[in-house]
């Protein structure tokens, strides 16, 4: 069921997942939840042999993630591998455990950026959220990634326990000296799927944490720029995910799985092909995972006939699946959909629900979910 | 905010110009962020590297193109440019 007739547009995106490992136990994490179960992890001359073929093929843009990518032991080699083939070197990390001797080696091997998480802006529920005592050390580090000269992206993913504090967060980005901030309303899948009843915010929330975000952007400008990411249970329409299934963005997990999506793993019967089996020119061009959504031969109504499918391509399919059991059922975040209700119902069910545990993103919990 | 035109242009500090052979393009690279440019826009921005202003840009591209009359298009490219944080400009 190969989709589009004419060759496909190059990888411009590659996010090379090291590796699973994470000291934090974020309840948001788009990991999946049996992660614990996927022990294997690429070689070092494997991630490279990736970052070549790959930057062939026209990738340029490089985000080092994870789990935590300080954990991988090779990390400041990949760093200097992708550097010396011309990528934009992205490093996505949570700061925890890391020094400023890492930081200037990072710099020597040619990082470009460091995006630094935090969870929130006080430290009693930025630990609590982590699952980890973090917060005195992350400010430390954010600073010391500044002093070195790096461009700075301070991530706070927002949920119904912490976008209270917005104006507090943007506050503290002033402080840290971030050049770009990322407010970035929790998406769920993996762990932030299974917690949604207890993340999901009220629309009240939303209203007058985007009123902020607005008033900074004015106030800001020239100075920090910030992203304000719409979480999409509220919005009548579908996001553009991935700028189109396989047009830009390609995902490498840790044990080498090629993703269209980085949640694209939990789709059933998909067939995602491995970087130890096939050329990452074959994955990108040949393989059915990649091939399975492009164009618009796969779409059913109401998409196939919409005006607007050139424009958000039918929305997220990992999305579709998780809430109607089909990957090529139009995105229900689109009031157009049929299954439109699985998200009314959603909003409806997380404002009701009284306030229950968080599960923790951590091997002992991953245990329990078997794949 | 708007270009001065008595002041050199540079590239913004977190933006990296790149010439990529896959795409066959230049390429401005920033914090998880690439904007992939025309040819005009490349010729303009290739020349934001601290030693020019407006009219050296202009009399730059007008020389190597065989023309005139570029001085709306770049000027105005530049605006865009400096409103988006690409480019900055020192005395």
């Amino acid at each position: 069921m190969a989709g589009s007739i004419k060759a496909p547009s190059p990888p411009r995106w590659l996010l090379a997942e090291l590796t699973y490992a994470c000291p934090l136990q974020c309840p948001y994490c788009s990991n999946p939840l049996d992660y614990s179960n996927i022990e294997e992890e690429l070689s070092t001359d494997d991630w490279k042999r990736v970052l070549k073929q790959s930057r062939e093929m026209g990738a340029v843009q490089l985000g080092f993630s994870g789990g935590e990518p300080l954990v991988r032991k090779d990390l400041v080699e990949l760093v200097d591998y992708s550097h010396a083939l011309g990528y934009y070197t992205n490093l996505i990390t949570s700061g925890y455990n890391m020094d400023e001797a890492k930081i200037i080696e990072l710099k020597k091997a040619g990082l470009d950026h460091i995006q630094i998480s935090l969870q929130a802006s006080s430290q009693e529920l930025n630990d609590f959220i982590a699952g980890t005592e973090s917060f005195e050390h992350k400010k430390v580090v954010a600073k010391l990634i500044k002093k070195h000269g790096y461009p700075m992206v301070l991530c706070v993913v927002l949920h119904r326990q912490n976008i209270h504090q917005m104006k507090d967060i943007l506050e503290m980005a002033i402080e840290l000296g971030a050049d770009f901030v990322e407010l970035a309303n929790t998406q769920y899948y993996g762990w932030a799927h299974h917690n949604r009843d207890q993340l999901m915010p009220t629309q009240e929330q939303l209203t007058s944490a985007e009123a902020i975000a607005n008033e900074y952007q004015v106030s800001q400008k020239g100075k920090m720029k910030i992203y304000y990411v719409v979480p999409d249970y509220y919005e009548g329409r579908p996001k553009a995910c991935m700028n189109g299934w396989g047009t830009t963005f390609l995902t490498i997990a840790p044990d080498g799985l090629a993703l269209p999506c980085h949640s694209a793993r939990l789709l059933p019967n998909f067939d995602c092909p491995n970087v130890n089996d096939y050329s990452i020119n074959d994955i990108w061009n040949k393989s059915k995972a990649f091939n399975y959504f492009r164009g618009d031969d796969w779409m059913k109504e109401p998409c196939r006939s919409c005006p607007e499918k050139d424009k958000d391509f039918g929305g997220c399919h990992c999305q579709a699946f998780l809430l109607t059991g089909d990957a090529s059922n139009a995105d229900p975040v689109c009031d157009l959909s049929p299954m439109h209700h699985t998200v009314t119902e959603a909003i409806e069910k997380a404002s009701q629900t009284v306030e229950s545990p968080l599960t923790f993103r951590n091997p002992k919990n991953s245990k329990a979910f078997k794949s | 905010m708007s270009l001065i035109t008595d002041q050199v242009i540079h590239l913004s500090a977190t933006y990296r110009l790149q010439w990529e052979e896959a795409q066959q393009m230049f390429v401005l690279l920033y914090p998880e962020g690439l904007i992939e440019l025309n040819q005009s826009s490349a010729e303009i921005l290739q020349h934001c590297d601290g030693s020019n202003k407006l009219s050296d840009i202009v009399q730059i591209l007008e020389n190597k193109f065989a023309t005139t009359g570029l001085e709306n298009d770049i000027a105005s490219f530049l605006n865009v440019a400096l409103e988006n944080g690409w480019i900055n400009q020192s005395a």
